[in-house]
């Protein structure tokens, strides 16, 4: 190593500050430097976001969460958290926070205990490009809970009545999985379809709901239709259910459910 | 249910990790500009344009040669920028070539050894002048002058070899 590097070496190790051969204080112009820079991060600084890890019935969760709400939520067990990370990190500053964990990890406790209230959170919805995803997922959220709604429901509700592939990625891309309630969401067929943390995770969680799900991993027999707008719900094979607008359709494990979330029963059908 | 413990490691926050750079880089640019404005000036795009792009780091190890390659492109860009406008000037009617010549006999009349070395470094070709700033004013390593070059050590080597042997060969 020659004098001059092993020198600046030195100087790096040791944090000393040093003199520019002119006479110029390296220090000093950083300092200066630094003013400017305040300035412009005024503008330029990414939001900050808490991160940590959490143990549910579900598996590990990575979650995130800023000022704004919950940002991210991800499967550790299905896959790699680098990319999750990566993704948050170009949006935020992360911070280790594990307060902010135990929170999020407390109100996980609470929804799988049956209170679904928690569900309620604010969600950040930074991950998320494009304005179509962002209105599904904010459809999603007001699908009560133990009911469920098709792909194609789905679409027809955003405003896209063949959109049902297109729903199907913005599932599968969700950022925010339990709180933005993807797992709510079925084939038109009435089986339940996949899940990015895997069917067995979506059963799981539709069980938690109180939609039970058969062997056969379909809509169980008794299951009914409700009707958003009309606040009426009917048996699958009612010709009113039938002529209905799909997209206010949704799927109601029991009439039970469909009472609680304020629907009344068909006339022509009267389902029990 | 208590919290897990984190099973993977964040990269230290941007201000954290570039710290112990400061230093080094405003050297690096003070001594490729030899301007304390322009210094100032290229360290604060330098900050902002690694705070921007520092989630796109894969590996925190890349940090020093990543940041000096971000410093290095910067000073590139603006004596490119500099030579442009100075040929727009030159259309207009001003003799640069005679200019430079004047300006070069000056200098190697000048008395003092230093600014002389800072003239010779400044005509060295673009590669061998910012890969001899990163060996002797910098302090980095061949390979890590290597990635923020983007070519290989032995390149880097051959550059700041090729520097050296041009400034003896004016020196004389």
């Amino acid at each position: 190593m020659t004098k001059m590097n092993h020198k600046a070496a030195t100087d790096r190790e040791a944090g000393r500050v040093t003199v520019d051969d002119r006479g110029m204080e390296i220090d000093k112009m950083v300092r200066e430097a630094h003013s400017g820079i305040a300035f412009a991060m005024k503008t330029l600084r990414r939001p900050a976001a808490r991160v940590g890890v959490v143990a549910s019935p579900v598996g590990r969760l990575l979650v995130a969460e800023s000022d704004r709400g919950l940002a991210a939520i991800h499967f550790m067990a299905v896959s790699d958290s680098e990319r999750m990370l990566t993704a948050l990190r170009q949006r935020f500053d992360l911070i280790e926070n594990e307060p902010a964990t135990e929170k999020i990890s407390r109100a996980l406790g609470r929804y799988f205990a049956g209170d679904y209230t928690v569900l309620e959170h604010p969600v950040d919805m930074s991950l998320v490009e494009s304005d179509f995803k962002r209105r599904a997922y904010a459809r999603l959220r007001t699908v009560p809970i133990g009911s469920v709604i098709t792909y194609q429901g789905l679409a027809a509700a955003v405003g896209a009545p063949d959109g049902q592939r297109a729903i199907g990625n913005t599932m599968a891309t969700n950022p925010v999985p339990i709180f933005v309630p993807c797992h709510r969401v079925i084939r038109s067929d009435g089986s339940i379809g996949n899940y990015g943390g895997g069917v067995e995770r979506k059963l799981l969680l539709l069980r938690t709901e109180g939609f039970v799900v058969g062997r056969d991993l379909r809509v169980p027999e008794g299951a009914v239709l409700g009707h958003r707008r009309t606040h009426i719900f009917c048996r699958e094979n009612c010709s009113a259910a039938q002529r209905a607008d799909h997209s206010n359709l949704l799927i109601f494990a029991d009439s039970e459910h469909a009472r609680r979330a304020g629907l009344r029963p068909c006339r022509l059908c009267a389902p029990a | 249910m208590p919290p897990a413990k984190f099973t993977f490691s964040l990269p230290p926050p941007f201000e954290e990790a570039v710290r112990s750079l400061e230093h080094e880089i405003m050297r690096f640019l003070l001594r490729t500009t030899g301007d304390r404005e322009d210094s100032l000036d290229l360290f604060q795009e330098t900050w902002l344009r690694a705070y921007r792009a520092y989630p796109t780091l894969k590996s925190e190890d890349g940090l020093r040669p990543w940041i000096f390659r971000i410093a290095s492109n910067l000073c590139r860009n603006r004596s490119r920028d500099r030579t442009r406008r100075a040929r727009v000037i030159a259309n207009d009617g001003r003799d640069v070539a005679l200019d430079e010549e004047r300006a070069a006999a000056a200098t190697r009349s000048s008395p003092d050894g230093a600014l002389h070395l800072k003239d010779m470094v400044a005509r060295l070709p673009g590669k061998q002048g910012r890969a001899l700033m990163m060996r002797k004013f910098g302090g980095l390593e061949y390979h890590e002058i290597a990635a923020a070059l983007d070519c290989s050590a032995e390149s880097a080597r051959a550059s700041v070899y090729q520097a050296l042997k041009k400034l003896k060969a004016a020196a004389r």
